[in-house]
């Protein structure tokens, strides 16, 4: 995607010679540039962008950081438009907008995320950047224009967005306007006044024209430059100004057609010839025109064109490209239509051929529709579908279909499979079904495959004989996608069985995605043998095609169902293996070496070596914001999340996990760890119990849920936050459910083989038991979580439960259970109480209530005494006590008092 | 994809636009007019058919790409001679 931008739409435009300067509103800008939005609305021919590059050059010269975008119809793609929008506000400003470009690379970009992330980029400029969208009435898709207003609502005071259009934009100007946010130039302003006009025709022009004659233009034109520019360019060494004036100040058609008409007139027939010919192009080059005219000398015209002043627009600083003034070229293409028409389609015709032949797919695609040459834009079109594909452009391709005649399209197999994909991709599945089995109809049974457009219509044509091949496999892989995306497991996998299939040898990429969509199938439902299948097949084909971002891709999902696994050590080698794949091609960074990384952090914190673990997740940071996958934002955040728990920074935990939140993009993935229950995780750590409780009924989950692999991780929590309630409150219910989930739970993950689920099921079947004072049955099942754990060097899924882990593993060694491993996770616990002294070591900190009960624990006051200080009743200090003793790990008052000491509890305010 | 004929709606058909200013009849085509009518008062009017919305914001943007100003858009009846509404001005 981002290698399809156009250099010259960033290019602040040449100012043509001979332009006066607008000092008067050169100075209004400036007075009104610190608003956030500045105006410039007229219609065309005011000299909008000629104003705001004299004052961009000012600015730039203040200080200013400047970026310039000119914008086209075709940006009405939102994440086309996104793309140039960050890319031209990264060029003024370089260390903005690195993460939005990251997220431009899924397949629907999240943009509410990317304008969040681009907002938190934008906030951190330390000087004023000024970003002009030149041209802006041709944006009409509705989601731009949102994403504007939002952005509009929400930019800092620092950065100055400046909209030239010539309709009013689609933003709430009455509220910007009432908060003086809105700096305005409209038409009235833009006018030449008297004293504008008379200097710039006898000035810069030279024309040495009376009063009276400046005063009849200018009342004629009433100010319009345009108008004023064609008739200067009309007067320029004519000997009777004075009659051309008056004929021109006496006529009343339109101004613009009578000033063109004056200056085509004086221009020789050959430069008329190709001026008309020439104005079908948006853009104009030397070759292009000679192609489009027939003739040779369309550079040297152009340079001719430009000298003599005749509208035209250089857009860039080698003279290659040029664009018309749009009025001029309107006037052009006006008399081109009425006295020329036939021409026009041998005029598309070729210029669509040149750029074929220059590989300019679009534009061929553009020309070959606007000379209504259907057969040939539909081949083309159709040429174009694997590019379009591959660059997630499937919006464009919708566009164009819309265009051509369902007669063409419906002989066409493998442009109406193509089309297809692009209604997949945009989630406008209704009546796809229909299309696939139209389709078919041209396959079964088989014909002759070949080009035959000369035929009848009834017969087949096909431009792409490779796509064709493939067709019947593409087929079964969209109705895999379709199924998928109903929610349709079992129809996904025999789709996607029927692909494989039917799919060549040679089509690794309809292969592959046959074997991802498989992989899908089967993760989403908890098949994780199968699904680690489907992802390696679908890993050695993109490999084989040579898609190396794509590969990484896979080996995050491989990795994940190793982790779900309890794979631990398979789960890093995929990674490593990964790595080494993409590495070693011309030393560059491949788009999710990142991701490996913060995979590999996550074993290393599992595995309890936290140094390791954050210097990978800064390594995956220096990799820079191109070594990530659209996943890898959200991913990192979480990674780092879990390292600021384990240090007992929990707040600080939180804040990464919204900025997750906000940032998450699954690209398909099944949701199998979502952020919200990460967070719950975290505020049960708090002792927020409420806000956790809160997370519950809002998903709405219950003990006798169904249960399956994808909620598998939210149900873990739910256990989570219902131990922590019966520690809290003493509600026996509480414990019982978390007691009976668990059980159903643990099945559930052992019929699965998700030993990673097992494991931490495990750990907290034996402290519930614990807390019961079941301690034989707490010691079977943590003797079992210790048995799979220890192999595979799981350190934190122990550690993270604190104190009261610490007394079950001191009874565990009490009865020989894998003395050597308990030890070691003791001796981590206790290095990691040192170094997090708070909270670290704890399941779930002290309540308010309990510290004070505590701080009385330490003194000589008894349990009476205690109840009498804090006016509650002797029973609840008991409960209180129970707890406190539970947390810290500990079975008397000394043991509280000795644990609350070393954990720093007696210092600290009673307020936290 | 056009793979049916377009049906009659209340948005589709022919509409009058007035702008003001002379314009040449050599721009019927550019406006896909069948002609345009220069009136005494210095305005210029043309008719043309429409297939849908889309279509006729489309032609608004021509008229607005030229510069004139726009008086009036109206629907009217193919044949008829006046608006089937009154212009709002």
């Amino acid at each position: 995607m981002l290698g399809l931008l156009l250099e010259t739409k960033f290019q602040v435009p040449r100012r043509r010679p001979g332009l006066a300067t607008r000092a008067r509103l050169i100075e209004r800008l400036s007075r009104g540039a610190d608003s956030t939005l500045t105006l410039v609305s007229a219609p065309a021919g005011f000299g909008k962008t000629t104003l705001l590059t004299e004052w961009l050059a000012i600015v730039s010269a203040n200080g200013w950081s400047a970026a310039w975008l000119s914008l086209e119809k075709r940006d009405n793609d939102s994440a086309l438009f996104w793309a140039y929008f960050v890319t031209a506000l990264k060029r003024a400003s370089s260390g903005v907008g690195a993460a939005a470009l990251s997220l431009l690379q899924s397949a629907q970009p999240p943009i509410e995320a990317l304008l969040a992330t681009l907002l938190n980029d934008l906030h951190a400029v330390p000087n004023d950047v000024v970003l002009v969208l030149d041209d802006y009435h041709v944006i009409d898709a509705p989601d731009v224009q949102e994403g504007i207003a939002y952005l509009v609502e929400h930019l800092p005071p620092q950065v100055h967005l400046v909209i030239a259009s010539r309709a009013d934009p689609v933003l709430p100007l009455a509220r910007l306007r009432a908060r003086g946010e809105l700096f305005e130039i409209r038409a009235a302003d833009l006018r030449f006044t008297a004293d504008e006009a008379e200097a710039y025709l006898n000035g810069s022009m030279g024309l040495e024209l009376t009063g009276r004659d400046v005063a009849a233009l200018e009342d004629r034109t009433e100010g319009w430059i345009v108008a004023l520019q064609l008739a200067a360019l009309s007067m320029q060494g004519r000997e009777d100004v004075a009659a051309f004036i008056a004929g021109f100040a006496g006529d009343d058609r339109y101004i613009v057609d009578y000033l063109a008409e004056e200056v085509l007139q004086r221009q020789p027939e050959d430069v008329q010839h190709f001026l008309f010919r020439t104005s079908i192009l948006d853009r104009l080059s030397g070759p292009l025109c000679d192609a489009v005219t027939g003739q040779d000398n369309g550079k040297l015209r152009l340079a001719a064109l430009e000298r003599a002043n005749l509208f035209l627009v250089p857009l860039d600083d080698r003279r290659h490209w040029y664009r018309y003034h749009q009025l001029f070229a309107d006037v052009l293409q006006a008399r081109l239509v009425e006295e020329r028409g036939d021409e026009l389609p041998g005029l598309h015709r070729r210029a669509s051929i040149w750029y074929e032949q220059n590989g300019e797919a679009f534009d061929a695609i553009r020309h070959a529709l606007a000379g209504e040459d259907f057969e040939r834009a539909a081949d083309l079109i159709e040429l174009a579908v694997p590019d379009i594909r591959r660059n997630r452009q499937e919006a464009l391709l919708r566009g164009w279909l819309k265009v051509l005649p369902y007669d063409v399209v419906r002989v066409r197999p493998v442009l109406g499979v193509g089309l297809v994909g692009a209604l997949v991709v945009c989630g406008d599945v209704e009546g796809v079904e229909a299309r696939l089995r139209d389709v078919e109809r041209w396959l079964d049974p088989p014909t002759g495959v070949g080009k035959e457009i000369q035929g009848r219509a009834t017969e087949m044509v096909v431009a792409d004989d490779e796509e064709f091949r493939r067709l019947p496999a593409t087929i079964e892989v969209y109705r895999a996608a379709l199924a998928l995306g109903r929610g349709d497991g079992p129809g996904t996998v025999s789709h996607a069985q029927r692909a494989l299939d039917l799919a060549p040898e040679d089509d690794h990429v309809g292969r592959a995605a046959a074997s991802g969509l498989l992989g899908l199938a089967y993760w989403g439902r908890g098949q994780l043998e199968a699904a680690h299948r489907g992802y390696d097949e679908c890993m050695a084909g993109l490999h084989r095609a040579g898609h190396l971002a794509d590969t990484l891709g896979c080996a995050i999902a491989l990795a994940d169902i190793r982790l779900a696994q309890g794979r631990l050590t398979d789960a890093m080698d995929t990674y490593e293996q990964a790595l080494r794949g993409a590495s070693g091609r011309r030393g560059s960074v491949v788009r999710g070496e990142s991701d490996m990384y913060v995979g590999m952090s996550g074993v290393c914190r599992e595995r309890g070596d936290q140094q390791e673990a954050i210097r990978l997740l800064a390594h995956s940071q220096e990799l820079g914001p191109l070594g990530g996958l659209p996943q890898n934002l959200y991913r990192w955040r979480v990674a780092m999340a879990r390292i600021l728990e384990g240090e007992g920074d929990l707040a600080g935990a939180l804040d990464l996990l919204a900025e997750a939140e906000r940032l998450y993009v699954g690209d398909y993935f099944p949701n199998v760890r979502p952020v919200p229950a990460l967070r719950a995780r975290i505020q049960v750590a708090q002792g927020r119990l409420g806000e956790a409780l809160g997370w519950v009924r809002e998903r709405g989950l219950s003990v006798d849920d169904d249960l399956s692999y994808l909620r598998e991780f939210e149900h873990i929590t739910l256990a989570r936050v219902l131990l922590a309630r019966y520690a809290k409150e003493g509600s026996a219910p509480s414990l019982q459910e978390a007691i009976r989930l668990l059980g159903r739970l643990l099945r559930a993950a052992d019929d699965g083989g998700r030993t990673g689920s097992v494991i931490e099921i495990l750990v907290l079947q034996a402290l519930a038991d614990q807390t019961r004072g079941d301690i034989p049955a707490s010691l079977a099942s943590l003797r079992r979580a210790v048995a799979l754990s220890e192999p595979e060097g799981y350190v934190r899924i122990f550690a993270d439960e604190g104190a009261p882990m610490v007394s079950l593993l001191r009874a565990a060694v009490n009865q020989r259970i894998a003395p050597g491993y308990l030890r070691r996770l003791m001796t981590f616990m206790n290095n990691a109480e040192v170094t997090a002294p708070v909270s670290g070591g704890l399941i779930e900190p002290l309540s308010k209530r309990e510290l004070d009960v505590l701080q009385l624990l330490g003194t000589d006051l008894d349990g009476p005494d205690i109840a009498r200080a804090l006016v509650v009743s002797l029973n609840t200090v008991r409960t209180h006590t129970r707890h406190i003793y539970a947390k810290l790990g500990v079975n008397d008052r000394r043991g509280a008092v000795r644990q609350g000491k070393e954990l720093d509890l007696f210092s600290r305010d009673s307020d936290r | 994809m056009r793979d049916r004929p377009i049906r009659q709606h209340r948005d589709s058909g022919w509409y009058e636009v007035r702008i003001e200013g002379h314009l040449d009849s050599r721009w019927a085509a550019w406006f896909d007019a069948l002609s345009l009518t220069k009136e005494s008062d210095g305005t210029t009017v043309f008719r043309t058919q429409v297939a849908d919305q889309a279509a006729l914001y489309g032609l608004l943007q021509k008229v607005r790409d030229i510069g004139l100003p726009l008086l009036s858009v109206a629907q009217v009846e193919a044949g008829k001679p006046g608006p089937t509404t009154k212009p709002q001005s």
